[in-house]
């Protein structure tokens, strides 16, 4: 993780940029439709200086099917999403398949 | 199996030292991963607080920040965001638990005092400012969160991990490692026994 900058990323639609912006985060990719949040995606994926991304969960539900598994399947960047139900279905379903037993409940 | 060893008594007395090994390493592994998913649940218990309070305090932000758009205005708004650009820092450290490294995120300064806020004073208003403070607790609880759910799914990767290492001493290494023994064993004595009749008819010739 030394190697891994740290830096935090936001993609989310306008509205939901725009209060990052006022608590000072920069690196904020607003995106409107699928195709573009994909594209952004891909490029965030590849840069090696954000540690956190921020994701609107809307917009992580539209994308296609392997970039979340993708997502899913990395531990870096980590990807927190918000608003909604904050990827606690996810991990459940992981949590499932490491240990064979839902621990959550 | 396959049974592909020689029956001598090196390759025996080689087999018998690796099993040894193997078991050794097994009960070893077998801890480590108890110890790994009690790490996990802990950690879990912790998470589902920290998944609350972002939930919570993404409402908040979000509620705060209508308000501010709703009263002042969206353009007003997004001006004083214009102006906000320092970047809250962070501090990345790692932990170790049981082998297995997660990062620790050391939060250096995300909230601001209301005079080191880029925009001015005079020209926003305290709603706006109350709706900066509500982001910048939101971030911190993200990070915390990320925090958090990172460690999970190392914890996970390396309980997965472990578990097939397991499986595979108990149910296929050590199987396949005592079975060649047993192989060995057996050929060793049909040969003694091979051997004694061998000599027994050698000194029944000589006799005769």
């Amino acid at each position: 993780m030394k190697e891994r900058g740290f830096r935090l990323a936001v993609v989310g639609d306008q509205e939901f940029g725009l209060g990052f912006r006022l608590a000072g985060i920069r690196d904020i990719h607003e995106v409107s439709d699928p195709a573009e949040a994909e594209n952004t995606i891909e490029k965030i994926l590849g840069d090696r200086n954000i540690g956190i991304v921020v994701i609107q969960q809307n917009i992580f539900d539209n994308l296609s099917v392997s970039l979340k598994r993708e997502i899913e399947e990395r531990t870096e960047p980590t990807f927190v999403k918000v608003g909604g139900e904050m990827g606690v279905e996810e991990l459940k379903e992981k949590i499932r398949r490491a240990i064979g037993v839902d621990l959550w409940k | 199996m396959a049974i592909d060893v020689k029956p001598t008594r090196s390759e025996l007395i080689k087999l018998k030292r690796r099993i040894k090994l193997s078991e050794k390493g097994y009960e070893l592994l077998k801890m480590k991963r108890d110890g790994l998913i009690m790490e996990f649940s802990e950690t879990l218990s912790m998470a589902r607080g920290v998944l609350e309070k972002l939930r919570e305090s993404y409402e908040n932000a979000e509620q705060k920040i209508s308000i501010a758009k709703a009263i002042d205005g969206t353009i007003m708004v997004r001006s004083a965001a214009l102006a906000a650009k320092s970047e809250p820092e962070f501090e990345l450290r790692s932990k170790n638990i049981m082998g297995v490294v997660v990062p620790v995120v050391k939060r250096k300064r995300v909230r601001k005092k209301l005079s080191e806020r880029e925009y001015g004073i005079i020209g926003t208003t305290a709603r706006i400012d109350e709706a900066t403070s509500a982001y910048e607790e939101l971030i911190d609880a993200i990070l915390e969160a990320a925090e958090i759910e990172t460690t999970l799914l190392r914890l996970l990767e390396e309980i997965e991990r472990t578990k097939r290492r397991v499986n595979a001493l108990e149910f296929k290494v050590i199987p396949e490692m005592k079975e060649a023994k047993k192989y060995i064993e057996f050929a060793l004595q049909e040969m003694e026994r091979d051997n004694i009749i061998r000599l027994k008819k050698i000194k029944a010739k000589a006799e005769a």
